[in-house]
């Protein structure tokens, strides 16, 4: 009988969506802004917290919405539907908050703010954990997991890139292959990970 | 639950959804960007070749390609 | 008229090679790397990938005069997720095995940034044919480039090419190309199956199609010059 105590069973789950299946080298969620945000690590960084803070948001709204709306008015087939129009609102509710209240983040990242409706981590995490029924627990664990990797691994890739950008080897490389082959180094090194624990 | 209840209250559950979302995005739009930031944006002759939506151009920022 | 379907074709053929949305304006790549496992699945994921996109073209384009100006984003992203929707439920039904390897990749089809940037960028402002044919365009596109990726880390990864696995109703049959080491068809080299390979691969695939362009620039520039001194040689 299992007998760990569920506390551990839930950090264990944000270490492994956070580090060893990660978000963006592993599974693939948020490729576009990590190829094209990560110039730059100041954007990369705030573009990694934003996403965090609607990831989170968004887990904690949608996973109630499923199982509390969508289910008993047996409609699961349109949680596309809700999820992303939940996110959407997110997006513009936070973008409203940037706003107003803080010129400076707005400064570093308000072009970007519409590209998280469209970042393939959000919406995939919410999804994935109702697809996968999820308990509400795990769900939360693996949206904290995700956001971390996603800020962990955009903000690395942007500390490679800033080095990449005085490349000056074969020119056919220049921009984003080279980007590419150092993720795919980066995505190496996670796979070292593999084997801590299951998820 | 009877069935055509609970289609009301599904529509109606979408169409609040839809309606969220579309008073904070008009909510978005309207607000004035704080000073300084007001022609923020992506260059607009530097996507001009992609034909894409370019708020969704995300190398907005790139530099020409020589 | 001969200008209308020279309009056509061109919004045909654009996406094909020239814009291709995946190659060229580097949109759309978490399915690209994702689902690029074997050639059969990038297909499949192709093939959807091109019905969600015609068909809101298609719809979006029809509706252009109706949508308000303000409203347009949100009413196109309710468009595409009907349809991600209708997709996803067909899928399902009809090829079981394609929709279990997709996984919640098909989901992502609607904040796939190539469905919805045709949707603001040229669905909005053309006619329904042209619409469509754009679609298409697009479809053909990323459907040709996916498979690349994809039949470059199916045969580097596993040595061979499966057909029959997804699409079920072709018989299981595989291909296979390269010999491991030791002249068995044991090969394989499975960091291309792995997301290492997949970064790999389209780096790999970007950087072939810039040294490409970049020949094709150097043979334009040394054209002009030539030109310029032919020019200012006949002017003399």
């Amino acid at each position: 009988m299992n007998t760990t105590p569920y506390i551990y069973t839930f950090l264990l789950a944000i270490i492994s969506s956070c580090l060893i299946d990660n978000v963006v080298l592993s599974r693939f969620y948020g490729i576009c802004p990590f190829i094209g945000v990560s110039k730059k690590v100041k954007s990369a960084f705030s573009m990694g917290v934003a996403v965090t803070f609607v990831i989170i948001l968004a887990a904690l709204i949608c996973w109630p919405l499923y199982h509390f709306v969508l289910l008993p008015l047996q409609i699961p087939f349109m949680d596309i539907l809700t999820y992303i129009l939940v996110i959407a609102s997110l997006v513009q509710i936070v973008g409203l908050f940037i706003k107003k209240f803080s010129a400076p983040l707005y400064q570093s990242f308000g072009i970007y703010l519409p590209l998280i409706t469209t970042n393939c981590a959000v919406l995939g995490v919410v999804q994935t954990n109702t697809d996968t029924a999820l308990s509400f627990g795990l769900s939360m664990a693996n949206a904290i997991g995700t956001s971390l990797g996603f800020l962990l691994v955009i903000v690395l890739f942007s500390t490679m890139r800033e080095r990449i950008e005085e490349y000056n080897g074969n020119k056919a490389f220049k921009g984003v292959p080279i980007a590419l082959i150092s993720a795919a180094i980066l995505a190496m090194a996670f796979m070292g990970l593999m084997g801590i624990g299951a998820k | 639950m009877s069935d055509t209840l609970r289609l009301v209250i599904a529509i109606g559950v979408i169409l609040f959804l839809l309606a969220t979302f579309i008073v904070t995005f008009i909510l978005y739009k309207r607000t004035p960007a704080p000073k300084g930031c007001e022609n923020m944006g992506p260059n607009k002759e530097r996507c001009k070749n992609c034909e894409m939506s370019c708020h969704l151009n995300i190398y907005a920022d790139r530099k020409e390609n020589e | 008229m001969s200008e209308r379907s020279l309009q056509h074709k061109e919004s045909f053929i654009t996406p094909i090679l020239k814009q291709n949305p995946l190659f060229v304006s580097i949109l759309g790549t978490c399915p690209a790397l994702a689902v690029t496992k074997s050639l059969e699945a990038s297909f499949g994921m192709g093939l959807l990938f091109t019905f969600v996109v015609c068909c809101s073209n298609v719809l979006i384009s029809a509706l252009r005069k109706l949508i308000p100006e303000e409203v347009r984003t949100p009413c196109y992203i309710v468009i595409i997720a009907a349809f991600v929707t209708i997709t996803r439920m067909l899928t399902e039904a009809f090829l079981p095995e394609l929709y279990s390897s997709l996984g919640v990749f098909l989901a992502l089809l609607v904040v796939n940034c190539i469905v919805l940037g045709r949707a603001e960028a040229f669905a909005s402002k053309n006619s329904v044919f042209d619409s469509l044919l754009d679609g298409l365009g697009n479809g053909v596109g990323y459907t040709w480039a996916i498979c690349l990726i994809g039949v470059i880390r199916e045969i580097l990864g596993t040595g061979m090419i499966t057909f029959g696995k997804i699409f079920t109703f072709i018989p299981l049959f595989r291909i296979p190309i390269l010999k491991a080491l030791d002249g068995s068809f044991n090969y394989s080299m499975s960091v291309f199956s792995l997301p290492t390979g997949g970064f790999i691969v389209f780096g790999l695939i970007l950087a072939v199609i810039a040294a490409i362009e970049g020949r094709k620039k150097a043979k334009e520039k040394i054209k002009l010059q030539a030109e310029m001194k032919a020019a200012v040689k006949g002017e003399k």
